[in-house]
């Protein structure tokens, strides 16, 4: 048995076709079905922060951006980065604002990744204060609980329409492949028979 | 709130076997103070200020007990601790230290004693890999200005790391060859000694293998299970004063978590007299 954990949102469809690209289909989850089976394969659905904690505690493989990784401090192995959900982790001001970095000390910076935004003003000098959200950061500027935002840009339409600018990329983003420490080892064959399937398609341009 | 007798009762079980085990191995038991005072080559730990210097809380052993012991030629020694790393979340670890024997004889010893201990508490399914240090740093030779990268690969298992280093594609071949060897014979006498001297199918030779501290010098092992997603412990060659060393240590809170079925069969239930 290999077991795969998929974050549920937007990486969810990218990463089922990418999965049937190396021969393992898994049915579109029904309903709230969280977890599916195909013979010897098993998929669980989890929240995108989840997944890399599934797989430091057992699960084979997963699937998660990049941003959650750099923000999770992820124990495992990453064996390959996956040309999908690419997107960019951006530091946003409001539109009417204009501020440079390095005279940002002491803003409040409203974000889902506290760790990654602490670690990218420290790298400039700067201390911050960080406010954690779960969702919707683009609102705090707003409401005047944040300066500025640290979050993912797509298009980066979400910004404009509330009136914020990008103002520097912190990392770029795509899917990355996770595998837990242990399962390389003991699934050794098998897993590297996927990774190496994988590193196929990839390769040819996937 | 955490049920601090039922860890303890397993704790309890796993500490007797291994001091047994250590013992009849010839290793001392060493009770290293909570506090020791922080230099840089002490690992782990969480540090505090006392009038006006610096501790580490509980830091790694290893480097506690190598900024402690004076010089010495030949040295065996066990610990049973708990170690901090940066959180006061504590793991309680097992482990032994073997410095100023022959580095082969050390390394097997080490190994064997790893494996008496497991059975001793009675886990007889795991696995044992070894690596070497040296082996990928013969491998890199005039790219080492790329070695933090090259270990990053490993450490990640990603080898796109290796490919977008401007390497020549024969070493990057060989590199990769490394990378995914896992076996029990490799072109390396020492490690081929150790394997073949330690002789049990648990052992593997796996190139992949890479230990988070800074410390190892040359061989490296993990020791882990196939029922559970987090090493159960490891170990490998360091260097103390010019001299060759081997340790190891035990996660114990990850080795009592596979235990719960020998400590029910392996504790007697002698509940006392009761006198009316």
């Amino acid at each position: 048995m290999i077991s795969f954990v998929l974050p549920k949102g937007r990486l969810l469809d990218k990463s089922l076709k990418f999965l049937r690209e190396i021969g393992i289909s898994f049915e579109h989850p029904k309903n709230r079905e969280l977890i599916i089976k195909n013979g010897s394969y098993e998929l669980l659905l989890a929240k995108a922060f989840d997944v890399p904690v599934y797989v430091e505690h057992g699960m084979d493989m997963g699937i998660v951006g990049r941003d959650v990784i750099e923000e999770h401090n992820f124990e495992g192995t990453i064996p390959l980065k996956l040309p999908f959900g690419k997107c960019r982790l951006s530091l946003a001001i409001p539109r009417e604002k204009d501020v440079e970095i390095d005279k940002m000390e002491g803003y409040r910076i409203a974000t889902k990744y506290p760790r990654i935004t602490e670690r990218f003003f420290e790298s400039h000098g700067i201390e911050v204060e960080t406010i954690k959200l779960h969702g919707s950061i683009e609102l705090a500027p707003k409401v005047g609980i944040a300066d500025a935002i640290v979050d993912i840009v797509d298009t980066g339409k979400t910004l404009r329409e509330n009136g914020l600018k990008e103002i520097e990329k912190i990392m770029d983003i795509s899917a990355v492949l996770l595998v837990n420490r242990i399962s390389q080892k003991v699934k050794f064959e098998k897993l590297n028979v996927l990774i190496f399937r994988m590193r196929e398609v990839i390769k040819n341009g996937y | 709130m955490k049920d601090i007798f039922s860890t303890s009762r397993k704790l309890s079980f796993v500490a007797s076997h291994l001091r047994r085990v250590f013992e009849l191995w010839g290793y001392q038991e060493v009770f290293l103070p909570a506090l020791t005072r922080y230099r840089e080559n002490i690992r782990k730990g969480i540090k505090i200020v006392h009038s006006n210097d610096i501790y580490a809380v509980n830091p790694d052993p290893t480097s506690q007990i190598l900024e402690s012991v004076r010089d010495t030629k030949r040295l065996k020694l066990y610990y049973i601790k708990e170690v901090l790393n940066g959180s006061p979340r504590g793991i309680w670890q097992a482990g032994i230290e073997f410095i100023g024997g022959k580095e082969m004889c050390m390394g097997t010893e080490i190994i064997l004693v790893a494996i008496a201990s497991l059975e001793a508490i009675g886990i007889r399914d795991f696995r044992i890999d070894i690596g070497s240090k040296e082996i990928w740093n013969r491998t890199i030779g005039k790219y080492s200005s790329y070695k933090k990268e090259i270990f990053r690969a490993l450490i990640l298992r990603n080898f796109e790391i290796i490919e977008s280093l401007p390497i020549d594609d024969k070493k990057k071949k060989e590199m990769w060859n490394l990378f995914n060897f896992r076996g029990r014979k490799f072109r390396d006498p020492k490690l081929n000694g150790i394997v073949e001297m330690v002789k049990d199918d648990r052992v593997f030779i796996d190139l992949g293998t890479v230990r988070p501290l800074p410390y190892y010098t040359d061989i490296i092992f993990e020791i882990y299970s196939p029922y559970i997603g987090t090493p159960i412990g490891g170990g490998g060659e360091y260097e103390f004063n010019g001299k060759s060393a081997f340790g190891f240590a035990f996660n114990l809170n990850v080795l009592i978590s596979l235990l719960d079925d020998v400590v029910e069969k392996g504790v007697r239930n002698i509940s006392g007299v009761n006198v009316v």
